[in-house]
């Protein structure tokens, strides 16, 4: 079985849940890292070994309130890497995450959404109370 | 706010190691964040004088916020300005805030006491100050001031300006010499800050900060920014945000360093309803034209352009091409609202200074 990373969030990188066992998947927080490539190595290494033999079914949660362009590439190239899964015929699904009024995560969203082949829901939460 | 702006105060703080000016409301988060800040560009140096340089921040900031009493309004030219300078050994707390006409003379004189007053005599008026309850009662008996003085072992120099029949601007200047390492430079005059108070109103700028743009120093800058923005609608907040994160990583990639350090100014002003981000660092010359060709090249293309082309990157990757712009260019392009303004200002064979604007 492939051992899980489990990353705690930052002030500048998300919170990491990749766990095959528990069929958790999950990237949460803001993504400001000024090295993205060192920070999602060891992610999409992971992915890469998983879209080998994934589970039937993916659900993986993005919820990111903030990731500056270098990030951006590299949130891409995970969704690519779910995108074999779905060629290899399994069911694979992204759901992003955005708060309430929160526009621009929306926007980034609907963009990578409209790159992607993926299953991709858009979903709102409310806002949190301060 | 122009890219002309930007290059005027670099130049008017050419001798600053660190600079940050803040206008507007002043909350504990912008104390915590401001004494932070400075915490993180202090030299090995003047490391030791970081709780000293705490203490005074946060008497002159209670200074300040003890006379505000225009909580809701809006900014204007008379709004709490506040800013603290490194200058050669020197550190300067700079306070600015409206008084009323008739408290003038009270507070001048309880300053002009004090600047007279050596260490012992200072100690004794704490004392009979400090146990004297009528005094007490009245608040702001001057305690702050003495202890100000004590402090620094220097002089508090200030000045009142005049707005109209009611109200003055009242100017105080904290400063704090190193004692080990002190270079015998004469103190800036406070009209040095009144002059700089009188630029960042007129521009409307609200904050600015000059100093090591290097990855260490960008973060707190970052953090303190998002303090700042917790009033105003999340929308904003976050472009706010995103136009910072994407320049000032830009800066701390590109700048041209000195001693390991990326030395850069930064600004964020409102004018004519908009929001202005401008910063400016040095940049080897020989950077210059490939830095215009890309900036050039994503200035020409139109919005649905830009997207067209930024999608196409998302998948692909950048093209390599010498002069193609990155992702964080045209992200930055397509989400301000007119061009990206830019400007290269050589100030030597080796280096020039660059300065760029966006808004929204």
């Amino acid at each position: 079985m492939l051992e899980p990373i489990i990353l705690e969030k930052t002030k500048n990188s998300p919170e990491i849940i990749l766990d095959k066992e528990n069929s958790t998947f999950k990237i949460a927080g803001r993504s400001i890292v000024e090295d993205p490539g060192e920070f999602y190595s060891p992610i999409h290494n992971w992915l890469e070994e998983y879209v080998k033999s994934p589970l039937p079914k993916t659900d993986f949660v993005i919820d990111l309130e903030y990731f500056n362009s270098s990030s951006a590439r590299q949130i891409m190239e995970i969704i690519m890497l779910l995108e074999k899964i779905q060629k290899s015929g399994k069911i694979v699904k992204v759901s992003w995450l955005y708060e309430e009024g929160d526009e621009m995560s929306k926007e980034r969203g609907d963009e990578i959404k409209l790159v992607s082949k993926l299953d991709f829901e858009i979903k709102e939460y409310p806002a949190e109370d301060y | 706010m122009t890219t002309k702006t930007i290059f005027e105060f670099y130049k008017l703080l050419e001798k600053d190691k660190i600079s940050f000016s803040y206008r507007g409301r002043f909350s504990n988060n912008v104390l915590t964040m401001a004494t932070e800040l400075l915490k993180e560009n202090l030299d090995e140096e003047h490391g030791r004088l970081r709780n000293k340089l705490s203490f005074l921040m946060i008497e002159s900031f209670q200074n300040i916020s003890r006379y505000a009493d225009k909580e809701n309004s809006e900014l204007d030219e008379t709004s709490e300005f506040f800013m603290t300078r490194n200058v050669g050994d020197t550190f300067y707390i700079i306070s600015a805030n409206l008084i009323d006409n008739d408290k003038i003379p009270v507070v001048r004189e309880k300053l002009e006491k004090v600047n007279t007053l050596d260490k012992k005599e200072l100690n004794l008026l704490y004392r009979e100050v400090l146990t004297n309850k009528q005094i007490n009662e009245k608040g702001g008996a001057g305690l702050g001031f003495i202890e100000m003085v004590r402090k620094t072992k220097g002089k508090l120099p200030f000045d009142f300006v005049k707005i109209d029949d009611k109200q003055s601007m009242f100017f105080m200047q904290i400063e704090l010499k190193n004692a080990k390492t002190d270079d015998g430079l004469p103190s800036l005059p406070i009209s040095d800050a009144k002059f700089v108070q009188e630029i960042v109103a007129a521009e409307n700028i609200l904050m600015m900060h000059k100093g090591d743009f290097s990855e260490e120093a960008v973060g707190p800058m970052i953090r303190m920014v998002e303090e700042n923005m917790q009033n105003i609608s999340l929308k904003i907040h976050k472009k706010i945000f995103h136009f910072l994160v994407e320049i000032l990583q830009n800066i701390s990639k590109h700048a041209y360093s000195t001693d390991d350090k990326r030395e850069g100014i930064f600004q964020i002003g409102f004018m004519n309803n908009k929001f202005h981000i401008g910063t400016g660092n040095l940049i080897a010359n020989n950077e210059i034209k490939n830095l215009k060709t890309q900036i050039d090249s994503v200035n020409s293309k139109t919005k649905d352009e830009l997207n067209e082309l930024y999608r196409k990157y998302l998948r692909e990757g950048k093209s390599t091409k010498t002069g193609s712009a990155g992702l964080g260019l045209i992200d930055l392009a397509r989400e301000t609202e007119d061009n990206i303004k830019y400007e290269f200002t050589q100030i030597n064979d080796e280096y020039s200074f660059f300065s760029l604007t966006v808004n929204f």
